[in-house]
C-alpha cells in the first residue's frame, strides 16, 4: 500500500505535490480501474496518492458575465444540474458511464485523464476552454488544445495541479454532439461529435467542429472551419466533398476491440456532413 | 378462467438477495481460509518445455497435474478436457497450475515470478483451419462429433425442384454474463472432500470429483451456494474449478476458495458455439418448400465438453417450426484453439433457429413472396412431423399466437409502410417463429432416470430434496409453488435448501428447461402420494423416478422418432429504427406471445421471457467477441456489451393456455425458449429497414456500414 496525502487546502496540496509528486486523485473512477488488482486487494497505486477531491479552492462552479468557470474536481453530476451549464456540455455529462460515476467522476479527472475517448473533450474543445495549472512556483493558461501530447500524455507537469476549467458561454444558432457507443448508458465512445455554428443571414458566421475517439487526442482544425466560415450557405454543399476530404486525412482512427477505423472515420465524415448541412447530430 | 397456480407470488428469494442478505461463493470465509489463483498458458497451443518455480515461502504451495490423485479428466462426453494441463496447452487460458497460500497479494506475487518456456505448435484458429490441420487436436480429423439424418426422399425432391435456393448464415460467440463469476471452495476433513460453490449441476460436479480423485462416493459431497445466475455457464465449467480447489484442499489440508476474476472469467470459460451454417432449399412451382438440406458447422474450441449435444440440439431445430416433407441434416463440431465453447441458454438451438428463420426470409424474397405470408403457408400443425420424423401430438397454437403478434405489434401495416422509407432514420419490423424441446436431448432423460422426493417434517411443513438448484430462474418459488398447492400448505411452510449431495436424490442437473417440466412433476406426483399419505407417520418421505412416457420413440443410433418429450412454443415481432449516420438500431418495440403449457408463476415466466428476449436481442447486435490469435478480444464488461436496463425496449408479452398431460399443472418448458426468436427477428427487421439481407450476427453497425456504403 503506498502512502497516501489528505490535505486541507490547495496551498497545502501544491506545496505536497511539489514535494513528492503525488498523483493527484480526485473521484477516482478511472484510477481505481486502472490500478485495480482483483477482489479482495487494495489497488496496486505505482506511486504516493493525494487526494483532492474534497478541497473546497476546486470544488466551485460558477458563471458570471458569461464566464464559466469550473473548479478542476467538481463531479459531472453538478455540472449535469447547474442551470448555466451550455447544453453541449450537459449532454456529453450525461452520457458519461452511469449515475455513479457521474457522482463521482471530475471534469478535471476527465481531461487529466487524456483518454482519446474523453466525453468532456469535444465540447470543451468547441468551447474553446483554457484550463488553469498551479503549482508552487506559479500558475500559467493554457488552451485544452495545447494540453494533450497523446493518449493519457499531457503538459502537465510533476509538481503542478490542474485547478480550473474556463470558457466563454458561447452564442450560436446551431448546436450539435453525438456519442456514438455500443449502448445506451455505460458505454466507451465509438466516436464523439460536437459542434456549434453561426449563421448571420445568408452567410455562415462562425462554425466549431470537434471529434473524439478517432485520435490520440481531441480533434479540432480551425483552419478547416475557416474554409467554411464566410461561405454564403448555399456555397456549403459545394465545399464539402473538399472539406470532409480533409477532416478523412486529419483524424486517424485506429481498430481495436471495441470498432474498426473504417467505421469511425465513415461515422465522423457522416457526422461532419450532416451537421454542416442539416445542422442535426 | 383464471389458473390460480399462475397467479403470481412474491418470489422467496428475492428479499435476501435484493437486500444483500445472501450468502454467496465469495461471502463464505470459513477458518484457516487459503486463496488460490490460476496459472495460465498464454499460448493457444504450444509445448511447455520447462517450469521455473521460485522458491515458495512457509505456508505457500503450488498445485499442478502430479497433485491429481485418480484421473487428470473433467469426467463428460468424452473425458478429454484434463484439469491441469499435461505435455501440451491446447488454448490462451488453460489452467497449468495453482499457486495457493492465505494472503491473496503474496500468491500473486509468486504467480507472476513464475516462468514457462514454450516450443510453439501449429494452432488451429478457425474452422478453416480445423479441417485442413496437419496435426489435428482431436482424433483423426477434428472432429469432435458429426451427424446426418434424413426425412423422405430430399433427393427426389431436389432433382423435381423449380428453384433451388441456397444461403450461408453465421453466428458469433455469445457470453452468459452471469453477474456473479465462477467461484467454489473446497475443503478437506478426515479423509472427506466437500465441495461447495456456484454450480447448475451439483452431481455433475460430485461425479467429476469421484473420477479425479478416486474416492468412492460417500467421500465426496457438493454443496451448491447460493448462485448469482448461469445461463448455462455453470452446467460444465464448474467441474474444473471444483478439481482444482479439490486438489489444493487435499494437498494443504486447508479449506481453499477459487473466484475467477471478471476478466478472467471472460476470457476463460465456456461460451455459446460460433456457427457456419449453409442451407438449400427445393421449391416448388406453387412457392412450396419440398426439401431443405441443412449442414451446421459448430466451432467447438480445444476440448468436446457437451458440444456433441448441442450439436444434436442444433440439429434437431434446423428446420425451425415449418412443415417440410424432404429433409437432410448434417452437421459436426470441430476441434480449435480456441476457448471450449459450451452451454448456453438455447443449447444449440439459437444458432439453428437463426440460420433457418433467416433462410425462410431468403427464399420468400428470392421468390418475390411476402416473407411473413410465406413462413405461415409452411407453419407445421398437430399431427405433422419434425426434422427427426417425430409426430408432434400435442394441440399446436402458433397460428393463433403468429396472429396476436401481429396485431398486437400491427405488423402488416408496419410491413408496407416502413418498405418505402427514404431518409436518415430507417425503419423495419421482423419476426422470430420458434419451439422449444423441453427437457433432455433424445434418450438422455430415460439415462438420468431423475429422483424427486418430498418429505413431510411436520404436520404443516414438508421439504424439497432435489438436486436441481435456484440460479436466479425462480426455481425456489416455481418448486415450492408446485409442492406446497398440492400439499395445500402454505408456499413458506414448504422448505427447499440448496441442494447438498449428502442428502438430496439426483433428480439430474438444472439445465434443458427441464426443472419444471420433469421435475416439477416428479414432485407434484410425490407430493400427490405424500398428501394421500400424510397421517401415516410424523415424518415421512415419498419419492418419485423419472418414466419416459410410453408413446415417445426414439432411436439415438439413427437419430429418428421424437427428440423431445414436448415443445414449447413463441412468436415474437421486433421492430427497429436504424440511423444511417452512424448504423447505430434503436429497438423501437417487441411483441411476443408463448405457449409454455400453463404458467406456474406468471411473473416469473415474464421475467423469464423478457430476460431471454433482452438476452437474444443483445446476441444479435451488441455483443460482440471475437478472437485475435486465439484469444477473445474483448476481456471486461467495458468490451463485451450487453444491454443495459436503459437499452431494454418496452416488450409487451402475453402467453396462451396450452396444458400439457405430463407437466405440473400443465406446465411445459419456458427457460430456455425465449432467447431462440428475438435474434432471427431482430436481424430481419434490420435487414427489412435497410433493404439487405442480414445472414450474419452479431449484427454490428461496422458491417452494416460497410454493406450499404459500398
Amino acid at each position: 500500500m503506498v502512502k497516501t496525502y489528505h490535505p486541507e487546502t490547495l496551498t497545502e496540496a501544491l506545496k505536497i505535490r511539489n514535494e513528492t509528486h503525488a498523483l493527484p486523485y480526485a473521484g477516482g473512477t478511472d484510477l481505481m480501474v486502472r490500478y485495480r488488482q482483483g477482489p479482495g486487494l487494495v489497488p496496486a497505486f505505482d506511486r504516493e496518492v493525494m487526494f483532492i477531491g474534497h478541497l473546497p479552492e476546486l470544488t466551485k462552479l460558477q458563471e458570471k458575465n458569461g464566464e464559466f468557470a469550473i473548479g478542476a474536481c467538481v463531479p459531472y453530476r453538478e455540472i449535469i444540474h447547474h442551470r448555466h451549464t451550455p447544453e453541449i456540455l450537459r449532454k456529453a455529462c450525461s452520457l458519461i458511464g452511469a449515475p455513479a460515476v457521474q457522482n463521482l467522476g471530475t471534469m478535471g479527472g476527465n481531461i487529466c485523464n487524456a483518454s482519446p475517448a474523453g466525453d468532456t473533450l469535444p465540447p470543451l474543445a468547441i468551447l474553446d476552454t483554457h484550463l488553469t495549472l498551479q503549482s508552487v512556483s506559479g500558475e500559467r493558461q493554457v488552451s485544452l488544445l495545447s494540453f494533450f501530447t497523446g493518449p493519457g500524455k499531457t503538459i502537465l507537469r510533476d509538481d503542478e495541479l490542474l485547478i480550473g476549467i474556463h470558457f466563454r458561454l458561447p452564442h450560436f444558432t446551431a448546436e450539435g454532439y453525438r456519442k456514438v457507443g455500443t449502448r445506451k448508458a455505460n458505454a466507451l465512445s465509438k466516436v464523439a461529435f460536437a459542434a456549434f455554428m453561426l449563421k448571420e443571414k445568408d452567410m455562415l458566421a462562425d462554425i466549431r467542429i470537434a471529434l473524439g475517439a478517432v485520435a490520440p487526442t481531441v480533434v479540432r482544425s480551425r483552419e478547416l472551419e475557416n474554409r467554411l466560415i464566410g461561405q454564403p450557405l448555399t456555397d456549403l454543399a459545394n465545399l464539402m466533398p473538399d472539406l470532409l476530404e480533409s477532416y478523412g486525412t486529419l483524424i486517424q482512427p485506429i481498430t481495436d476491440q471495441r470498432s474498426d477505423a473504417n467505421y469511425r472515420k465513415t461515422v465522423s465524415l457522416n457526422l461532419i456532413e450532416n451537421f454542416v448541412l442539416k445542422e442535426e447530430s | 378462467m383464471k389458473n390460480t397456480i399462475s397467479t403470481p407470488v412474491d418470489r422467496l428469494d428475492g428479499p435476501d438477495k435484493a437486500s444483500g442478505r445472501a450468502i454467496y461463493t465469495d461471502d463464505i470465509r470459513p477458518d484457516g481460509l487459503l486463496f488460490a489463483r490460476t496459472l495460465r498458458s498464454d499460448r493457444p497451443r504450444a509445448r511447455i518445455l520447462d517450469i521455473k518455480l521460485p522458491e515458495l515461502p512457509d505456508g505457500y504451495f503450488i498445485v499442478n497435474k502430479n497433485d491429481v490423485p485418480g484421473r487428470n479428466r473433467i469426467k463428460m462426453l468424452e473425458d478429454d478436457w484434463p484439469f491441469f494441463a499435461e505435455e501440451v496447452v491446447n488454448y490462451v487460458g488453460e489452467p497449468i497450475l495453482l499457486v495457493v497460500g492465505p494472503d491473496r497479494e503474496q500468491v500473486n506475487q509468486i504467480l507472476k515470478s513464475i516462468e514457462i518456456s514454450y516450443e510453439d505448435l501449429p494452432p488451429v484458429l478457425s474452422l478453416e483451419d480445423a479441417i485442413t490441420a496437419e496435426s489435428p487436436i482431436f482424433g483423426d480429423d477434428n472432429s469432435f462429433a458429426a451427424y446426418e439424418f434424413q426425412k423422405g426422399d430430399p433427393d427426389s425432391a431436389f432433382d423435381a425442384a423449380k428453384t433451388i435456393i441456397e444461403g450461408e448464415f453465421k453466428t458469433g460467440y455469445h457470453e452468459q454474463a452471469y453477474m456473479e463469476p465462477q467461484g467454489m471452495i473446497g475443503s478437506y476433513t478426515d479423509g472427506k472432500l466437500t465441495v461447495t460453490g456456484s454450480m447448475q449441476c451439483p452431481f455433475y460436479v460430485k461425479n467429476a470429483m469421484v473420477q479425479l480423485t478416486g474416492f468412492p462416493e460417500n467421500r465426496v459431497q457438493v454443496i451448491q451456494a447460493t448462485t448469482g445466475g448461469a445461463f448455462g455457464g455453470k452446467e460444465e465449467y464448474p467441474s474444473l474449478l471444483a478439481g482444482h480447489v479439490a486438489m489444493a484442499a487435499i494437498k494443504t489440508g486447508k479449506p481453499v476458495k477459487l473466484v475467477l476474476e471478471r476478466g478472467e472469467d471472460l476470457a476463460v470459460t465456456t461460451k455459446r458455439h460460433p456457427s457456419v451454417s449453409r442451407y438449400r432449399s427445393a421449391v416448388d412451382e406453387n412457392g412450396r418448400v419440398t426439401a431443405m438440406e441443412a449442414d451446421i458447422t459448430l466451432d467447438g474450441g480445444a476440448y468436446a465438453g457437451l458440444s456433441a449435444v448441442v450439436l444434436q440440439r442444433a440439429l434437431f431445430a434446423a428446420i425451425g417450426v415449418y412443415n417440410i416433407p424432404n429433409v437432410i441434416v448434417r452437421g459436426r463440431v470441430l476441434a480449435t484453439n480456441h476457448v471450449p465453447s459450451g452451454a448456453f441458454r438455447g443449447f444449440g438451438a439459437p444458432q439453428a433457429f437463426f440460420a433457418v428463420e433467416m433462410h425462410m426470409e431468403q427464399i420468400a424474397a428470392e421468390l418475390g413472396m411476402n416473407p411473413l405470408t410465406f413462413k405461415e403457408i409452411h407453419l407445421v400443425q398437430k399431427g405433422d412431423t419434425t426434422a427427426t420424423g417425430g409426430v408432434l401430438r400435442d394441440e399446436i397454437k402458433i397460428r393463433e399466437m403468429l396472429n396476436r403478434v401481429l396485431k398486437l405489434s400491427d405488423y402488416r401495416k408496419k410491413e408496407g409502410m416502413f418498405a418505402s422509407r427514404k431518409g436518415r432514420f430507417r425503419n423495419g419490423i421482423g419476426l422470430g417463429i420458434y419451439l422449444h424441446g423441453c427437457g433432455f436431448t433424445g434418450k438422455g432423460e430415460e439415462i438420468i432416470q431423475g429422483t424427486a422426493t418430498v418429505r413431510k417434517l411436520a404436520e404443516d411443513r414438508a421439504e424439497i430434496l432435489v438436486s436441481n438448484v435456484e440460479m436466479g430462474q425462480g426455481a425456489q418459488t416455481t418448486l415450492r409453488k408446485i409442492v406446497a398447492t398440492t400439499l395445500e400448505l402454505p408456499i413458506e411452510n414448504i422448505d427447499y435448501p440448496n441442494p447438498d449431495t449428502d442428502r438430496v436424490p439426483d433428480s439430474g442437473p438444472t439445465v434443458a428447461s427441464r426443472t419444471v417440466i420433469i421435475v416439477g412433476h416428479l414432485l407434484e406426483s410425490a407430493a400427490k402420494e405424500l398428501k394421500a399419505r400424510w397421517d401415516e407417520n410424523e415424518v415421512l418421505s415419498v419419492s418419485k423416478s423419472y418414466r419416459h412416457p410410453s408413446y415417445i420413440q426414439w432411436d439415438q443410433d439413427k437419430l429418428q422418432g421424437d427428440a423431445y418429450p414436448a415443445y414449447s412454443w413463441g412468436v415474437v415481432a421486433v421492430e427497429v429504427e436504424v440511423d444511417t449516420l452512424t448504423y447505430e438500431t434503436a429497438i423501437k418495440g417487441v411483441w411476443a406471445v408463448h405457449d409454455v403449457g400453463v404458467a406456474i408463476d406468471e411473473d416469473i415466466i415474464r421475467g423469464q421471457i423478457e430476460g431471454g428476449i433482452l438476452q437474444g436481442l443483445g446476441y444479435a447486435s451488441i455483443e460482440v467477441m471475437d478472437t485475435e490469435n486465439g484469444a477473445y478480444r474483448q476481456r471486461s464488461f467495458t468490451d463485451y456489451i450487453i444491454p443495459t436496463a436503459v437499452d431494454a425496449p418496452k416488450i409487451e408479452s402475453e402467453l396462451v393456455d396450452n396444458p400439457y398431460e405430463y407437466g405440473p399443472f400443465g406446465a411445459k418448458c419456458a427457460g430456455e425458449l425465449p432467447i431462440a426468436g428475438a435474434a432471427p427477428a431482430y436481424a430481419a427487421a434490420v435487414g427489412h429497414a435497410l433493404g439487405i439481407p442480414v445472414h450474419e450476427i452479431p449484427a454490428k453497425p461496422e458491417t452494416l456500414i460497410k454493406r450499404v456504403e459500398k
